[in-house]
C-alpha cells in the first residue's frame, strides 16, 4: 500500500509534510479516531445531550422495569427488590393495556392510509400554477402549527353532543355522540390527528413531486395515458421514498399517541376505548406512582415500534 | 456553487403570481379546474375549525346548532376575551412560550446542524453509535422518561422553575438532526474535498459551503422543531410551579379547567383562549411562508 | 447497523445500573422541627380559597416579619396528586399544602414525603381538640397523624327549583328520599321536557369520580361504612349492589348523561339536579335558584342525619420543609377559630371543627341554606386510609364504568371482581 501511495504523482509536496514516522502516527490516530476527528467535536454537544438527557433516563427506566419500584422523597430509602419479569407479566395480563394496543391498531389503520392518500392528493393538486397557490399552501399548514390545546378546544366544541358535527349529520349522527361513543371515540381522534398533522406531510410530498422529471409525465401523456394512469405510474412511484418516510413518521407518532387522548377524552375515554399505551404509562407511572409497571409497558412499546420499523425497512429494501 | 443545486431564491414577486420555485410544468388550463376544486374543498376543511373558533369565541351564549356557524350580531360580545385577560397574564405567558421555543430552536440550529453535518460527512470514532442513539431517541415516547428526567433536572441539577430546565429535554430536536443529516448526505463529496484541499477548516466548510446549499431545508427542519416546544404541555406543567413561568399552553389548559365552570359561556371562553394561542403562530406562518417551498427538499427527502 | 442498535440498547442499561444509586439528601428531622424561618405554602385554585389564603398569609406576615410565608396556587393539572407526587420526588414541594386529598396521603406517606404532625408537642391533641372524635379516621395505620383534617364539603343533592316547578314537582318538599321516589321524579323531569337530564355526575374514569356518584349514596345506604374496612372491601354487598343497580337504571333510561363535559350541566340548566358539595354554590350564584336535600336511600332518608361523603381536603406538612417550627405554628394559626370562621364565610365550605353551627351562628342565620351542610358535616365518612388507595379507587371506577355506565357487564359481577382485586392491592401494600 505504501508504495502505491508514495508513487502518486499528482500530490505535490505540501509545506510541512510529515516525516514517515510521524505519518505512521497520524495513520494510527486516524484509525483510532477516524478520518475527521473534528467530527467528534462537532457532535459532542449532541452526544452529551443524548447521554445525559436521554440515555440515562432510558437506562433508569429499563432498570426500574425489572424491579419493584416507586418514587420516594430524596434521601428516603425504600426497598426496591429485583423482580425479574414480574412487571412485564403484569403488563401483558392487564386488559386495559391490551385495549390500549388495540386502540392504537385501530388508530393506525385509519390514520396512516388516510394521511398518505390525502397528503399525496393535495400535494399533487398543489403542484401547479394555480391562482392563490400560496393561500392554499398556508391554509393546509395552519392546523399543524397551532398548539394542540387550542385546536382541541374547538374540536371538543364541534364534536360535543349537540355540537355542529352531530347537527350537520342530523339523524345519521352517532348516538351517543362521537367522543363518548365506544365505537367512534378512537376514529374521531384518528381523524383529528390526521387533520392536524397533514400540513407537514403535504410539504414533504410537494417537495418530492417537484423533483419528478416532467419528461416522464409528457411521455406518459404521449402514450395516451389518462391522468389517473399518469398519477399511478409516474407520480406514485416517483414519490415512493417520501411515502416510506411519511408512513414511518405516522406510525411512530401514532404508537406514541398521548396528547390527543389525554385532552380529547381524558382518562381513557368511554370504557377505555380511546386510551393509548402512552396514556397508560402516564396514568400508572405518574398518577398512581407505579413506575415499574409503566416502564415495563414503555419498553414493550418501544420494542414493538422497533419491530414495525424493522419490518418496514425490510419490505422497502426488498422492493428497491 | 449554485449550478450544482439550484438554491431557492428569495421570492421577490408577489406570492400569488407564478414564483420561480415552481418547475416548468406548463399550466394545463382544463386540468386546473379539478385542482382548484380539490384545493378549495381541502382548504375549507382545514380552515373551518379556525373560523368556527373565532365565531365561537365571540358568542355571548354558546350556540352549538348549525345556525351558530354564522356570527349573528345579536349574539356577539368581546366578553370572553376580557375574561381571559383578567384571568391570565397573556403577555407573560406568550413570552415564556417564546423563550422556551426560541431556546429549543437555538439549540437545534447550532448543535443539531453541527451534529447532522458530522454524522453525514465526517468520519470519526463513535459516529455509528451516535447515529444509532439518535434513531432510538426518535422512537421512544417522552412520557416514559418524564419522571427520571424530572428528578434529574429538578432534584439533581436544581433547575426547577427555570427556563433552562424547561428547555433541557428538548434542547436538540433529533428529528431535525435526522433531516439535517439527510440533506448533508446528498451534497456531493467533491464539493467538500475541494474546499478541504483549498485549506478550509471543517467549520468553514460547513458554514461557507454546506449550509448555504441547504438553507431552505434548514428552515423546514426549524419549522418541524418549532412545533414541539410550542405545543408542549406536560413538561412545563411539571417543571414550573410559579404561574409567572408558565408558557401559554399550560396557562390556557389551566384556564380551561378552572374557568369553564364559572364563565358565562364556558365554550366561548375556551375558544377565546384557543384563538389567542393560535394567532401568533398563524401570523408568523403567513409572514414566512414563502421561505418553505424549495426544490431542494425533494432530493434530500429521497434519501 | 443492527449491531450498533444493540450497543445503543445495551449502553443505557449500563448507565442505568450506575444511575440506580440515586442521590440527594433528606432534611434532618430533628434539627428541622424547631427551626423557624420563611416557608412556602400551596393552596387550591378555587377562587374563594385563594382569596382566603391570601388574606391569611398577609395577616401572618404582618405579625411575623422574620418568618415570611409565601403562598401560591397549586400548579394546575388533571389531579393535584400528580403534581404533589412529582414535587415530593424532586424535593421541590412546599412546607404545607392546603389541598391534600386524604386518598393521596397513603401514597405520599409511602414515598416518605410527609412529616408526622403527631411528632410535634401537643400535635395530636390539637387536632383532636379542634375536630373531635371524628379526627381519628385520618390517622394512619401506625396511629400517627400525617394530615390535619381541615375542611369538608358534604355531598348532597342540589335541585333546580325553576326546572322542578316547570315539571310540576314540589320545590319545597320534592320527593327525593327513596330510590323509587328519586327515579320517578327523574323520569318526570326528563319526560316533561323540563330538563335534558335529571342529574349528571361526571362519568369520566378518573379514580376520584366515584366519590360523586357511588360513595355518597353508599355512605347513606350503609349508615356510614367506608369502602374498605379491616383490609377487606365492603361494597360487594346488598347495599353496594343496590346503589349500583340504582345508578345503572339512571344511565340505562337516559336520566343521567354518559358523556364528559367542560361546563357544569347544573349551572347551564341541562341537568335538573347535581350531586355535589357546598363549594359549588359559588358557581351557581345568579344562575340557578337551588334547593338542597340529602342523598336518597332505599328505605328513605332520615332528615339531615343521612351519612354522606365528606369530600374533605386536608393540610399536610411535607418532608422537604426546613423550617418545621414555623410551619407548625402557621398551621395552628390558619386553623384557629378566627381563620376557620373566615374560611366559612369566604368560601362556604365547612371547617372540620366541632360545633360550627354554634360558633358561627351569625353566619348561619344570614345564610340559612348552608345550615343543611353544617348539620351533614357531622355525619360524613372518609375514604379509607389504606395502601395503594388511589389504585384501589381506579379499580373500582373502571368496574363501575364498565358495568353501571356502559352496561357491558352486570354490576354485581363487576363489583365482585373489583372487590377481589382491591383486597389483593390492600394486602400487598400493608406493612408486615
Amino acid at each position: 500500500m505504501t508504495s502505491i501511495a508514495s508513487r502518486r504523482p499528482e500530490l505535490p509536496p505540501q509545506e510541512g509534510e510529515l516525516q514517515p514516522g510521524a505519518r505512521r502516527a497520524q495513520r494510527l490516530a486516524r484509525a483510532a479516531l477516524g478520518r475527521h476527528p473534528i467530527g467528534m467535536l462537532f457532535s459532542a454537544p449532541y452526544a452529551f445531550f443524548i447521554a445525559v438527557l436521554f440515555a440515562y433516563p432510558l437506562g433508569l427506566a429499563v432498570w426500574i422495569s425489572f424491579h419493584s419500584y416507586f418514587f420516594a422523597a430524596p434521601g428516603v430509602s425504600v426497598p426496591r427488590p429485583y423482580v425479574g419479569l414480574a412487571n412485564y407479566e403484569a403488563v401483558l395480563d392487564d386488559p386495559a393495556v391490551r385495549q390500549a394496543f388495540l386502540n392504537i391498531a385501530i388508530f393506525l389503520v385509519i390514520n396512516v392510509p388516510l394521511t398518505v392518500m390525502l397528503s399525496m392528493l393535495l400535494a399533487t393538486a398543489l403542484n401547479a400554477v394555480i391562482p392563490f397557490r400560496a393561500f392554499f399552501r398556508t391554509s393546509f399548514f395552519v392546523p399543524y402549527v397551532t398548539a394542540s390545546v387550542a385546536t382541541v378546544g374547538v374540536w371538543l366544541f364541534m364534536f360535543s353532543s349537540g355540537g355542529i358535527a352531530s347537527n350537520a349529520l342530523g339523524p345519521l349522527a352517532p348516538h351517543p355522540s362521537w367522543l363518548i361513543n365506544q365505537q367512534w371515540a378512537m376514529p374521531t381522534i384518528a381523524i383529528y390527528v390526521t387533520w392536524k398533522g397533514l400540513g407537514i406531510f403535504i410539504l414533504l410530498y410537494l417537495a418530492a413531486l417537484q423533483t419528478v422529471p416532467k419528461e416522464l409525465y409528457e411521455a406518459a401523456e404521449v402514450d395516451g395515458a389518462s391522468w389517473w394512469h399518469r398519477f399511478r405510474s409516474v407520480t406514485v412511484p416517483g414519490v415512493r421514498q417520501v411515502t416510506t418516510l411519511v408512513t414511518l413518521l405516522a406510525v411512530i407518532t401514532g404508537a406514541n399517541l398521548f396528547t390527543e387522548p389525554y385532552l380529547l377524552t381524558g382518562g381513557g375515554g368511554p370504557n377505555g376505548k380511546s386510551t393509548s399505551p402512552v396514556l397508560q404509562i402516564y396514568e400508572t407511572g405518574i398518577e398512581q406512582n407505579h413506575p415499574d409497571f409503566a416502564s415495563a409497558l414503555g419498553v414493550i412499546l418501544v420494542v414493538g415500534v422497533l419491530v414495525i420499523v424493522g419490518i418496514q425497512q425490510l419490505v422497502q429494501r426488498r422492493q428497491a | 456553487m449554485t449550478q450544482i443545486l439550484p438554491a431557492a431564491p428569495e421570492a421577490a414577486a408577489p406570492p400569488a403570481a407564478a414564483s420561480v420555485d415552481v418547475p416548468e410544468i406548463e399550466p394545463r388550463v382544463p386540468r386546473s379546474w379539478w385542482r382548484l376544486i380539490v384545493l378549495v374543498f381541502g382548504a375549507l376543511l382545514f380552515l373551518f375549525p379556525f373560523y368556527y373558533m373565532i365565531v365561537g369565541s365571540l358568542q355571548r351564549t354558546a350556540n352549538t346548532s348549525l345556525s351558530g356557524v354564522i356570527p349573528w350580531p345579536a349574539n356577539l360580545t368581546l366578553h370572553n376575551y376580557s375574561q381571559i385577560n383578567a384571568a391570565l397574564d397573556l403577555g407573560k405567558a406568550l413570552l415564556n412560550s417564546a423563550i422556551f421555543t426560541g431556546g429549543v430552536l437555538f439549540g437545534t440550529l447550532v448543535f443539531g446542524v453541527l451534529a447532522g453535518y458530522a454524522l453525514a460527512q465526517l468520519h470519526f470514532r463513535g459516529r455509528g453509535l451516535v447515529f444509532a442513539f439518535m434513531l432510538l431517541l426518535l422512537m421512544v415516547p417522552f412520557q416514559l422518561l418524564i419522571i427520571p428526567l424530572y428528578v434529574l433536572i429538578v432534584r439533581d441539577y436544581g433547575l426547577g422553575d427555570s427556563y433552562l430546565g424547561m428547555i433541557a429535554p428538548f434542547a436538540i430536536n433529533s428529528t431535525a438532526v435526522f433531516i439535517f443529516r439527510q440533506f448533508f448526505l446528498h451534497l456531493p463529496k467533491e464539493l467538500f474535498d475541494a474546499a478541504r484541499i483549498d485549506g478550509a477548516s471543517e467549520l468553514r466548510v460547513l458554514t461557507r459551503v454546506a449550509l448555504p446549499l441547504v438553507r431552505p431545508a434548514v428552515l423546514t427542519a426549524m419549522l418541524l422543531t418549532f412545533i414541539g416546544p410550542w405545543n408542549e404541555f406536560l413538561w412545563p406543567l411539571l417543571i414550573t410551579k410559579q404561574q409567572s413561568m408558565q408558557p401559554l399552553t399550560v396557562a390556557l389548559a389551566n384556564y380551561i379547567s378552572t374557568v369553564s365552570g364559572v364563565a358565562t359561556n364556558p365554550y366561548g371562553a375556551v375558544m377565546a383562549g384557543a384563538f389567542v394561542l393560535a394567532v401568533p403562530v398563524v401570523v408568523l406562518l403567513i409572514v414566512f411562508q414563502r421561505h418553505f417551498v424549495s426544490v431542494n427538499i425533494g432530493s434530500a427527502v429521497k434519501g | 447497523m443492527k449491531s450498533r442498535i444493540a450497543v445503543a440498547a445495551a449502553a443505557p442499561l449500563i448507565l442505568g445500573l450506575l444511575a440506580a444509586c440515586g442521590g440527594g439528601g433528606a432534611v434532618s428531622a430533628n434539627s428541622a422541627a424547631d427551626a423557624h424561618g420563611p416557608i412556602s405554602i400551596w393552596y387550591s385554585n378555587n377562587a374563594q380559597e385563594v382569596a382566603w389564603g391570601e388574606q391569611m398569609v398577609a395577616s401572618w406576615n404582618k405579625l411575623h416579619p422574620s418568618e415570611k410565608v409565601t403562598g401560591q396556587q397549586i400548579p394546575a393539572a388533571a389531579s393535584s396528586e400528580e403534581v404533589i407526587g412529582a414535587a415530593i420526588t424532586a424535593g421541590s414541594e412546599p412546607c404545607l399544602i392546603y389541598n391534600t386529598a386524604p386518598a393521596a396521603v397513603p401514597t405520599f406517606e409511602q414515598q416518605g414525603g410527609l412529616v408526622s404532625l403527631s411528632s410535634f408537642p401537643g400535635g395530636a391533641s390539637y387536632i383532636e381538640a379542634r375536630s373531635g372524635p371524628g379526627a381519628s379516621v385520618y390517622k394512619s395505620p401506625d396511629g400517627q397523624y400525617y394530615q390535619m383534617p381541615w375542611k369538608s364539603n358534604p355531598v348532597m343533592i342540589f335541585y333546580n327549583k325553576k326546572i322542578f316547578a316547570k315539571a310540576g314537582i314540589s320545590t319545597t318538599n320534592p320527593p327525593l328520599s327513596t330510590y323509587t321516589q328519586f327515579l320517578a321524579t327523574s323520569k318526570k323531569l326528563v319526560s316533561s321536557g323540563a330538563a335534558k337530564y335529571a342529574i349528571y355526575p361526571d362519568p369520566s374514569s378518573d379514580f376520584f369520580q366515584a366519590w360523586y356518584d357511588f360513595y355518597p349514596m353508599y355512605a347513606a345506604e350503609t349508615g356510614g361504612t367506608e369502602l374498605v374496612k379491616n383490609g377487606k372491601s365492603t361494597f360487594n354487598s346488598t347495599a353496594g349492589d343496590a346503589v349500583a343497580a340504582f345508578w345503572q337504571q339512571m344511565y340505562a333510561e337516559g336520566l343521567a348523561g354518559k358523556g364528559s363535559y367542560t361546563n357544569d350541566p347544573f349551572a347551564a340548566g341541562t341537568a335538573a339536579m347535581a350531586i355535589v358539595g357546598p363549594w359549588a354554590i359559588a358557581t351557581y350564584q345568579g344562575k340557578v335558584n337551588w334547593g338542597v336535600v340529602p342523598v336518597p336511600t332505599t328505605a328513605g332518608s332520615h332528615g339531615d342525619q343521612v351519612p354522606t361523603f365528606s369530600d374533605a381536603k386536608n393540610i399536610a406538612m411535607y418532608a422537604s420543609c426546613k423550617n418545621r417550627g414555623t410551619a407548625w405554628d402557621f398551621l395552628k394559626f390558619s386553623t384557629s377559630t378566627t381563620e376557620d370562621g373566615k374560611l366559612l364565610s369566604m368560601t362556604g365550605q365547612m371547617p372540620m371543627r366541632q360545633g360550627i353551627q354554634q360558633l358561627y351562628a351569625s353566619y348561619f342565620t344570614a345564610n340559612p341554606s348552608y345550615k343543611e351542610f353544617a348539620a351533614e358535616a357531622a355525619h360524613t365518612i372518609e375514604v379509607p386510609n389504606v395502601p395503594n388507595s388511589i389504585e384501589d379507587w381506579q379499580v373500582f371506577r373502571d368496574a363501575w364504568s364498565k358495568s353501571v355506565i356502559f352496561g357491558q357487564q352486570s354490576p354485581d359481577s363487576a363489583l365482585a371482581g373489583a372487590a377481589t382485586q382491591i383486597n389483593k392491592l390492600v394486602a400487598s401494600g400493608a406493612t408486615p
